[in-house]
């Protein structure tokens, strides 16, 4: 009996390997394409582009495209802008997450699940849906041309799912610890500073990522928010750039790629990593 | 390690913020502070940073910034700091309802005192876009009007040497440019304003000027059958192939392009891009700008034409200078009319107290056309409240995508505008 | 006692009040005045007219702001997504899940485009979409297809995949597509490595075909993953707005037209602020509907 059922296990394996390896590599050129595509062209010129030569590597390397998008727009600026806003709101976000989580998970009260369930109603809600109010806020506060004008908006936006991540992380924390350290004489805050922060640390990752994908893209906010070109972000410097060289198809690549590229480069080295805290978020979810 | 980090990146951001907040300066200098659409790729932009130059250099007791934004978002950036009331000292505006909205939420300085100051020199007629009950609210920039471009290159191969001067002579040229495979015109289909530049004109010179200037101002209604005819013209154009189809994809810049390249025939356009068309060393000796021909010559004629004064600057009620930023406005604003009439940007509002035969020969023939003008409706995008044009804007694209025809197109807004 | 109490109350509210800070400010009290402006008739700057539900009344009926084609139109986006790119993405994961060479390599490559700027992605689309100049036509050009598809799709010249009514939503979805699949794959694959070893092994073991191994065993296993993907893909096309405001900003015609940009030409093209506000809030419980209904739907087949 046993040997027919390997029997039919390596049948079918014969069949779906190859077909597996090419649905694989039909998906993977799909994805590497558009993005090996626009490297090239930021390198051509407009007749290279529009010519013969659209998918070839470059014929003359125009290396010019990237001073002139580099000159005219203030891509480095813009780049470090959005690095400080999405970390910062990453940070905000991870503080008030854990330490809400803390007092939804770990202390004991009613109506913890449904303050619980009040958070969770961020996941759902558009962040265009309430701009103006948003801005009259932040204006009061005199909080506008900041970074501040967007790090907390970002945070207040990403803390939903940052309280998911972190209760699916706090509960894999064994209770027997909380109650070690209480007879050690620790209180709620001893608890929470000595026990829970250092094992929370592999949630900073993961939270970390999923904050990032929702801070770095950002449009909307960024555009209205923030009238001083010495805060702007990335998405709004590059929306910025595209009445600029139109005509010009090079420049516009080299600004893409210069835009795309550290992240990409981050991306080569730390793959793994950012995968795996990733997967965590889908797990603990 | 980590928790060290974490220190110093809030350490950083608090630094970063305090930063942000108190915005240092020197003492005793005046602070104005501008916001306009004037970036790099702007044709404005070179006319601009002369006109800052010169009159910050004047004005040393002031100190001056400005931000330049993109054109869409700045209408949704002002109207959101307007609302909130907090708007930058002298701001960029269109004139008409674009200000009107900002004029009625009283959040507006009148500029009637200062005008005084400068009567002389910015007659009075090209206050009327931005003037409400009575009290002037804008400094206007410069002119532009709709020009029907032409690259006579092109022409010539289908035997012509000037533009057509009757619609006849006008259609017959179309017509022999497409059977040898030469699209007459192009038109950013995607911005539907551009669309608007071909078919108000069809409109004014089919309709009459005065007939389409009632109905943008609200004095009557859509429903005229005049206008319904000329819509029906101008789809006519659009079914016998004139227009680029492409174009439905493609954005002003894009198509603007293309008739350098010596794709289109005609462009018909805003003049502000005369600037342009000069500083292109090849294209500028091909290119021809001319008035639109009259389709019915008994409701309309030469000398009607689409544009107006509509670039303005305007000065925020909240500012804490108003007065010293209203006298810098106006001093910006003849300025940079001055460097862009030099430039070829567009016509100037205020009187040239220059020498203008520097000039571009392009910018002067839309001078002389201007010059021999009876009547100007302004683009209705701007004449019109924001609601209305953005129902207008709507239907027009309607008519372009042939999903309605003159008749639904009268109908339909005669319905929906209140 | 009572000190003990106190102290408990103290506490919970402490470790709350960051959260809560930035939750109800940023986020409950802005949307509570959307509620509130929903319904005046307000340009957003002037006087503001009480008008009670009519907002509401015209978003459903009025032809010319045409709310429920931009619905119909993000609908249709998650529809696409959920049968689409979901079953692409899991098809993915459950390929690379099974541990095959080059793995970590394809798993890295397919996550990629996730980390790009959507604004990136969509100035790269827009040139990738160029009826004239771009990758996509010129392609077809070289393989002689490009007639072929201007026949099905009525284009005259060149084929306007953003310029053309019938094809302009399917072209503004390749995108989000192409950029997401990404995510949805990792989360599914996360769930899939998930799977414990002696599970797969004892229904191989039983004769089980990897087919009818993923089909038992794996599915069923993921399925809590799977609901928080079909929730995120719907609740993310219902509220999709930079693509598409990038790439047609809801044109030609409207026919990629979805509520969040009809909201912001409404509060900010057309200053109806309260027009605007009520499609917000319209979208806010749209959203929750759905992630209710989806959540209810998983329950049922428990």
């Amino acid at each position: 009996m046993s040997e027919t059922k390997v029997y039919t296990i390596k049948k079918t394996n014969k069949f779906i390997k190859p077909l597996v390896y090419t649905l694989l590599a039909i998906w993977t050129i799909i994805n590497v394409f558009p993005i090996y595509w626009m490297f090239t062209f930021s390198l051509k010129n407009n007749d290279e582009i529009f010519g013969d030569n659209i998918a070839g590597l470059p014929k003359n390397w125009l290396w010019e495209n990237y001073s002139r998008a580099m000159s005219g727009g203030k891509m480095g600026l813009y780049f470090t802008n959005s690095i400080i806003i999405s970390v910062a709101a990453i940070i905000l976000t991870l503080i008030a997450a854990v330490m809400a989580t803390y007092a939804m998970s770990r202390i004991v009260w009613k109506g913890r699940k449904l303050m619980n369930k009040f958070f969770m109603l961020g996941l759902t809600i558009p962040i265009h849906s309430a701009i103006l109010p948003v801005y009259m806020t932040l204006k009061k506060v005199h909080m506008l041309n900041s970074y501040q004008a967007l790090i907390i908006p970002y945070a207040a936006f990403s803390l939903a799912m940052a309280i998911l991540i972190c209760m699916g992380f706090m509960d894999d924390i064994p209770i027997e610890l909380d109650e070690a350290a209480r007879i050690d004489g620790c209180g709620t805050w001893g608890t929470f500073f000595k026990i829970i922060v250092p094992l929370m640390t592999p949630a900073l990752s993961t939270v970390g990522i999923y904050t990032f994908l929702q801070c770095w893209n950002e449009l909307m906010f960024a555009t209205i928010f923030n009238s001083r070109t010495q805060f702007k972000t990335l998405p709004a410097g590059i929306n910025e750039l595209f009445g600029t060289h139109t005509t010009d198809w090079g420049p516009v690549g080299a600004a893409l790629v210069v835009a795309t590229f550290p992240t990409l480069l981050v991306y080569v080295f730390l793959s793994k990593k950012i995968q795996s805290s990733f997967m965590a978020g889908a797990i603990k979810g | 390690m980590k928790r060290r980090l974490i220190a110093l990146a809030l350490a950083a951001v608090m630094v970063l913020s305090a930063a942000g907040c108190g915005n240092g300066g020197s003492k005793g200098k005046t602070k104005l502070e501008m916001w306009c659409i004037a970036t790099e790729s702007d044709s404005n932009r070179k006319s601009y940073e002369k006109a800052i130059a010169d009159v910050t250099a004047a004005h040393p007791e002031i100190e001056f910034t400005w931000e330049a934004f993109e054109n869409q978002s700045y209408k949704t950036k002002i109207k959101a700091a307007v609302a909130a009331d907090e708007m930058p000292d002298i701001f960029f505006t269109w004139s008409c309802a674009f200000l009107g909205d900002f004029v009625d939420a009283g959040r507006v300085y009148c500029l009637d005192d200062e005008y005084k100051n400068w009567s002389k020199e910015l007659d009075v007629k090209m206050l009327t876009n931005s003037t409400y009950n009575g009290k002037h609210y804008g400094i206007p920039l410069t002119m532009t009007i709709v020009g029907l471009f032409a690259n006579m290159d092109i022409l010539k191969q289908v035997g012509y040497t000037e533009v057509p001067g009757t619609y006849k002579e006008f259609i017959e040229c179309c017509d022999k440019l497409v059977k040898k495979g030469i699209i007459p015109f192009g038109c950013a289909g995607k911005e539907t304003w551009c669309v608007t530049e071909y078919l108000e004109s069809v409109i004014e010179k089919s309709a009459g000027a005065e007939v389409l200037n009632d109905i943008f101002l609200g004095k009557s209604t859509w429903n005229n059958k005049d206008v319904a005819d000329a819509v029906d013209t101008f789809q006519g154009m659009v079914t016998k192939g004139y227009f680029d189809p492409n174009g439905m994809a493609l954005g002003n810049d894009e198509v603007k392009a293309n008739f350098m390249k010596g794709k289109y025939a005609f462009y018909m356009n805003g003049t502000w891009n005369c600037a342009d068309f000069a500083n292109n060393a090849d294209f500028f000796p091909k290119v021809k700008v001319a008035e639109f021909p009259v389709i019915n010559a008994d409701k309309s004629q030469l000398g009607q034409l689409i544009g107006g004064p509509s670039d303005t600057l305007a000065v925020a009620k909240s500012s804490k200078n108003a007065k010293k930023a209203a006298a810098f406005a106006f001093e910006l604003g003849k300025e940079i009319c001055h460097y862009g009439y030099l430039d070829g940007c567009g016509l100037p509002a205020w009187t040239p107290y220059y020498d203008t035969s520097s000039v571009n020969a392009l910018t002067r023939s839309v001078a002389d056309i201007v010059a021999n003008s009876n009547f100007m409706v302004l683009f209705g995008d701007t004449a019109q409240n924001a609601d209305s044009a953005n129902i207008y804007l709507s239907y027009v694209e309607k008519v372009y995508g042939c999903q309605i025809d003159g008749q639904g197109f009268i109908a339909g807004l005669a319905k929906d505008i209140k | 006692m009572h000190n003990k109490k106190f102290i408990k109350v103290r506490d919970i509210t402490l470790f709350l009040l960051p959260a809560l800070l930035l939750f109800v400010g940023v986020l409950i009290a802005p949307i509570l005045m959307s509620g509130y402006y929903s319904l005046f008739d307000w340009n957003g700057m002037g006087d503001r007219t009480f008008v009670g539900l009519a907002n509401y009344k015209e978003l459903f009926t009025s032809i010319d702001i045409n709310f429920l084609l931009a619905l119909r139109n993000s609908l249709l986006l998650a529809v696409l997504s959920v049968f689409l790119q979901l079953p692409l993405s899991l098809a993915l994961a459950l390929a690379l899940g099974k541990g095959i060479k080059g793995e970590r390599l394809f798993l890295s490559v397919f996550f990629a485009p996730v980390l790009i700027s959507t604004v990136v992605i969509g100035q790269l689309w827009l040139k990738i979409y160029n009826p004239d100049y771009g990758l996509l036509n010129s392609l077809l050009r070289a393989l002689d297809l490009e007639d072929n598809i201007m026949r099905w799709t009525g284009d005259t010249k060149d084929v306007l995949w953003l310029g053309n009514v019938k094809i302009a939503l399917g072209a503004v979805f390749v995108p989000t597509l192409w950029q997401y699949v990404g995510y949805h794959m990792l989360l599914m694959y996360a769930g899939v490595k998930g799977v414990p070893v002696d599970l797969r092994e004892a229904a191989m073991l039983d004769g089980a075909s990897s087919g009818q191994v993923n089909r038992y065993i794996v599915l069923p296993y993921i399925k809590p993953i799977i609901k928080i993907s079909i929730i995120f893909a719907v609740t993310g096309s219902l509220k999709s707005f930079d693509l598409i405001y990038v790439l047609t900003n809801g044109g030609p015609l409207h026919s990629t037209e979805v509520p969040s940009t009809l909201m912001i030409s409404m509060m900010f093209l057309r200053n109806r602020y309260g027009m605007g506000s009520t499609i917000a809030v319209m979208l806010i419980i749209l959203c929750f509907a759905f992630a209710l209904l989806i959540g209810a739907a998983f329950r049922k087949e428990d």
